[in-house]
């Protein structure tokens, strides 16, 4: 992917996080977040919470994953997430993306990002700031 | 003429979109609105000047509140000093029927939004507090609904002979026009926008993908 090929309107394609508990738990032995919350949905339910909550770093990790297949060897200058709502493991969340701006100076383009739950509620909104290789 | 009601800024704690760039969004997508109200959250931007872009791009860009109150968000049209010197916009709990009075005493026009949210929209605090009087205009269509929201939002006000109109409640770019409102008026202003809203001359209307 190169900036030339990029416009404004341009759709990222539509991904599926695998949140399931295994993935789950190794990213959290991995970052080193030992917490109840994301790994047993009784332990959260007991916060209040409505089940094992993904990571918020983790979903902003699924979100830099998406940008990084859709234009590898990109560089994300920026990554500024909203957090609206819970996003619970094992369930099936829908990420999406898409072009909102591009500066012919700078070469960038700027990037709507979300995440959305099965029910169909943005959990996550937020933007990036990338450049391209090449 | 085809306005979205409902718009957040990056003047917003939780927007992040930039005006400029919802104009740019709109005439790339070819997206059939004449324009859009931003509405931030619990303020009014009185300094904010998008006249330039409203000349750029072709497009009537006006500025209201997006208020809370003790049973849910509202949207606040033709907000002025007077208004604005008659309660808090920054206060999470401001009473619903003194924000109604309020804006009727001061010439704009509250209206609940997302009324059918679970747990937090009017008719949700309508079933545990009861229903309030001088609420006669809905936002029925909200760009940030789950399946059976805003359907729950059309029933209750019809049944109920509120006025209904849609916003898409963007905080992003890419989600401005999910549901906006067609006026049988034309709206240059922001006076034009509250008197048409007085007529009750206006179909809420949704252009999500899959329902279009």
């Amino acid at each position: 992917m190169r900036f030339e090929d990029v416009e404004l309107g341009d759709e990222l394609p539509v991904e599926h996080p695998d949140t399931s508990l295994p993935k789950i738990e190794q990213w959290c032995e991995a970052a080193d977040q030992h917490f109840a919350r994301f790994v047993d949905h009784e332990a959260a339910k007991a916060e209040g919470l409505p089940g094992a909550l993904v990571p918020g770093i983790m979903s902003q990790g699924f979100l830099l994953a998406m940008i990084h297949r859709w234009a590898p060897g990109c560089t994300v200058h920026k990554i500024d997430t909203v957090f609206r709502g819970p996003l619970v493991i094992e369930t099936e969340l829908t990420i999406t993306g898409a072009v909102t701006d591009t500066d012919d100076e700078t070469r960038m383009a700027e990037i709507d990002l979300t995440i959305a739950t099965e029910e169909g509620r943005t959990g996550v909104i937020g933007t990036a700031l990338v450049s391209f290789a090449g | 003429m085809i306005l979205d009601l409902h718009t957040h800024s990056i003047k917003s704690d939780d927007g992040r979109a930039k005006v400029e760039n919802y104009c740019k969004w709109i005439r790339k997508k070819e997206l059939p609105l004449d324009g859009f109200v931003l509405t931030e959250h619990r303020q009014f931007d009185a300094t904010s000047d998008y006249r330039h872009l409203e000349d750029e791009y072709g497009l009537v860009i006006l500025k209201a509140s997006e208020v809370e109150t003790d049973y849910g968000h509202v949207l606040v049209f033709g907000v002025n000093d007077d208004l604005v010197n008659s309660f808090d916009f920054a206060k999470v709990d401001n009473p619903l029927p003194m924000v109604l009075e309020a804006a009727d005493r001061c010439g704009a026009f509250a209206a609940p939004c997302h009324p059918g949210r679970k747990n937090v929209g009017l008719f949700a605090h309508y079933e545990n507090k009861g229903a309030v009087d001088g609420v006669h205009t809905v936002e029925v269509l909200n760009g940030g609904s789950i399946p059976g929201e805003d359907e729950l939002s059309v029933e209750q006000a019809g049944q109920r002979g509120y006025a209904g109109f849609g916003g898409s409640d963007s905080h992003i770019v890419s989600r401005i026009g999910y549901c906006a409102t067609d006026f049988d008026a034309d709206i240059a202003d922001i006076d034009d926008l509250v008197g048409a809203l007085r007529t009750g001359n206006f179909r809420a209307v949704t252009y999500r993908e899959q329902e279009s």
